[in-house]
């Protein structure tokens, strides 16, 4: 689904990723775990297309297509979702109105008409349960006096009403207690199938005892400099990065 | 109860009239200063108690049947604990160089409440300056708001004095420019009387090269204890050469009050936009969307649905820069 070659992307002149691969299949989970400022973020910004960063060498290819000349939109529109750290306010904007518009964006992409008041309801009311949010997150604005917890469940949910293909949540562990955790966890859950991927990036092994990935990643200075079974997160837990950056 | 003002149901044939009525509203025209089927100045004076459902639409147009500059005079008395509501559209029909200037006078006596919707649409050569004296008695309530929509210069200069305890205040204005359009809010608001509120928010966003002023001053007395006054003025600029001047000025001679001022410029916010876009909703849709929240701040204090929902979709039209005449209508003038 997702083939990274040789990947290095720069803010001005600081080169932040220096040679990433990664490929990524249908069907899989994956987690990008990492000591602070070794390019996780990043990674997940690059992939969305924010223009931020310049991609100054290596390859993206999403389902066979090339993801550099494309914008955000369009890579949203292709099947790409990425999950913020911090979810971004945006006051004057209700909840429903912003998602039901990225919604009837996504059907324009695809030929279809856009939903119904009835069908948009229905749909948003279906979504909403596997976050466990109420109506009443509809009405406010977009992440607008949201907690911590609220706004990562509002990003589960416009990911459950987008269905993507490839989810990219970054840091979505963050700041979360027990209990958001568990319902953030279990609504990822619920959206995998056969035909979609996740890559989740977190500091922390307690994430992906809800959501267990297939392949662990460790990032440091900018390159994938280990990649194992789920097993890894608990070696990270007790000992530490050091040993995997030592054994370099 | 009789109530005392001009009306003509029927304007006649050739003449300006507007082809959609808001529902519930009562529609009086004004061309070229003169009030069609009745006196000037336009007078309304709402009798004591009166609580007036319906709303008066005053509809101001210029056209090239008189070029002249020009000036015109509306008054509003509201008697002891009565109600209405107006709204003001102020448009010009043609592409001349109109100069016009409106003097308000607003009334509102012990326990009046009232609310004023102003629209103002006008062309690139266009001047138009308002005057608007205000004052309220005791117990007295008003809402106000301006939506400067188009204009070449349009200025608005409020002058509000809170002559009686527990009077409440709300002044909203949303300006809009582009080209080489200027707009201008100056406000002189002063609390004379202890226990009153009062509440500005005056909101632009100006591209190309288009300039906005905001005075305002709020003038707290000695004697105006536990007063509480806010004001504030923020701008969006879109281009590198719109520019806003932002004057908020508070004077303060009472000591226990609540007051802040507050102003801010900025630009469109790149991170909420780069949010958006993840989303899947295109660029060009989020920058107008951010817009439009923006301004939402000012349009949501217009209390009737159906007019806000008509001022929402003429501020997206022109933020979108399509031709701002509401649904169903082919004129140009909303």
């Amino acid at each position: 689904m997702l083939i990274i070659k040789d990947l290095h992307a720069s803010v001005g002149d600081k080169e932040i990723l220096k040679g990433i691969n990664l490929e990524i299949n249908a069907g899989e989970v994956h987690a990008i775990m990492g000591p602070n400022g070794s390019g996780k973020s990043t990674l997940a910004s690059v992939l969305a297309g924010r223009d931020t960063f310049t991609v100054t060498s290596g390859s993206m290819q999403f389902k066979g297509e090339d993801l550099l000349p494309l914008s955000p939109e369009e890579r949203a529109w292709k099947g790409i979702f990425l999950g913020f750290q911090y979810p971004i306010e945006i006051p004057g904007v209700s909840n429903v109105n912003f998602i039901k518009a990225a919604v009837n964006e996504h059907r324009k992409r695809k030929g279809l008409p856009a939903l119904s008041a009835a069908e948009f309801l229905k749909l948003m009311r279906e979504k909403m349960a596997i976050v466990e949010m109420d109506s009443s997150f509809s009405g406010r604005g977009v992440n607008v006096g949201f907690s911590g917890g609220e706004k990562k469940r509002n990003e589960i949910f416009h990911m459950a009403m987008l269905e993507p293909d490839l989810a990219i949540l970054d840091e979505t562990d963050s700041g979360l207690d027990v209990d958001a955790l568990r319902i953030v966890a279990t609504g990822v859950n619920q959206m995998r199938t056969a035909n979609n991927a996740t890559v989740v990036i977190t500091h922390y092994q307690r994430l992906l005892d809800y959501i267990v990935p297939d392949f662990i990643h460790v990032l440091y200075q900018g390159r994938i400099i280990k990649t194992a079974g789920k097993e890894l997160a608990l070696e990270i837990e007790k000992k530490g990065y050091d040993w995997i950056i030592n054994a370099q | 109860m009789e109530e005392n003002f001009i009306y003509a149901p029927s304007v006649t044939s050739g003449e300006f009239r507007c082809r959609v009525p808001l529902k519930g509203a009562r529609q009086q025209f004004i061309v070229n200063g003169s009030v069609q089927g009745g006196a000037s100045p336009f007078t309304l004076e709402v009798p004591e108690g009166c609580l007036r459902d319906e709303m008066l639409q005053l509809i101001s147009v210029r056209n090239a049947d008189n070029t002249a500059p020009l000036s015109t005079r509306q008054i509003y008395r509201f008697g002891k604990h009565s109600s209405g509501r107006i709204l003001q559209c102020f448009h010009t029909f043609t592409m001349d160089s109109f100069e016009t200037e409106d003097r308000v006078e607003i009334r509102l006596e012990e326990g009046a409440a009232a609310e004023f919707f102003i629209l103002q649409n006008e062309h690139n050569k266009a001047s138009h300056r308002t005057f608007y004296d205000i004052s309220l008695a005791r117990d007295a309530s008003l809402n106000m708001v301006f939506v400067s929509l188009h204009g070449g210069r349009i200025e608005n200069n409020l002058k509000v004095d809170l002559c009686g305890e527990h009077g409440s205040c709300d002044l909203g204005g949303l300006y809009l420019t582009d080209g080489k359009q200027t707009m201008i809010n100056n406000v002189e608001l002063e609390h004379y009387v202890p226990e009153c509120r009062s509440n500005q928010v005056f909101k632009g966003i100006l591209d190309d090269e288009g300039v906005a002023r905001f005075y305002g001053r709020v003038k707290v007395d000695r004697d105006a204890q536990k007063t509480e006054a806010m004001q504030a003025n923020h701008n969006i600029i879109i281009s590198d050469k719109a520019r806003a001047y932002s004057k908020p000025q508070l004077e303060i001679y009472a000591d226990d009050v609540k007051c802040s001022h507050g102003s801010t410029l900025g630009r469109l916010d790149e991170e909420e936009i780069f949010y958006m876009r993840t989303r899947g909703i295109p660029e060009g849709e989020a920058r107008i969307m951010q817009q439009m929240a923006f301004a939402w701040e000012v349009l949501q204090r217009i209390s009737s649905e159906e007019l806000r929902d008509r001022m929402q979709s003429l501020v997206e039209k022109r933020l979108r820069g399509e031709f701002n005449n509401c649904r169903n209508c082919s004129k140009n003038c909303c």
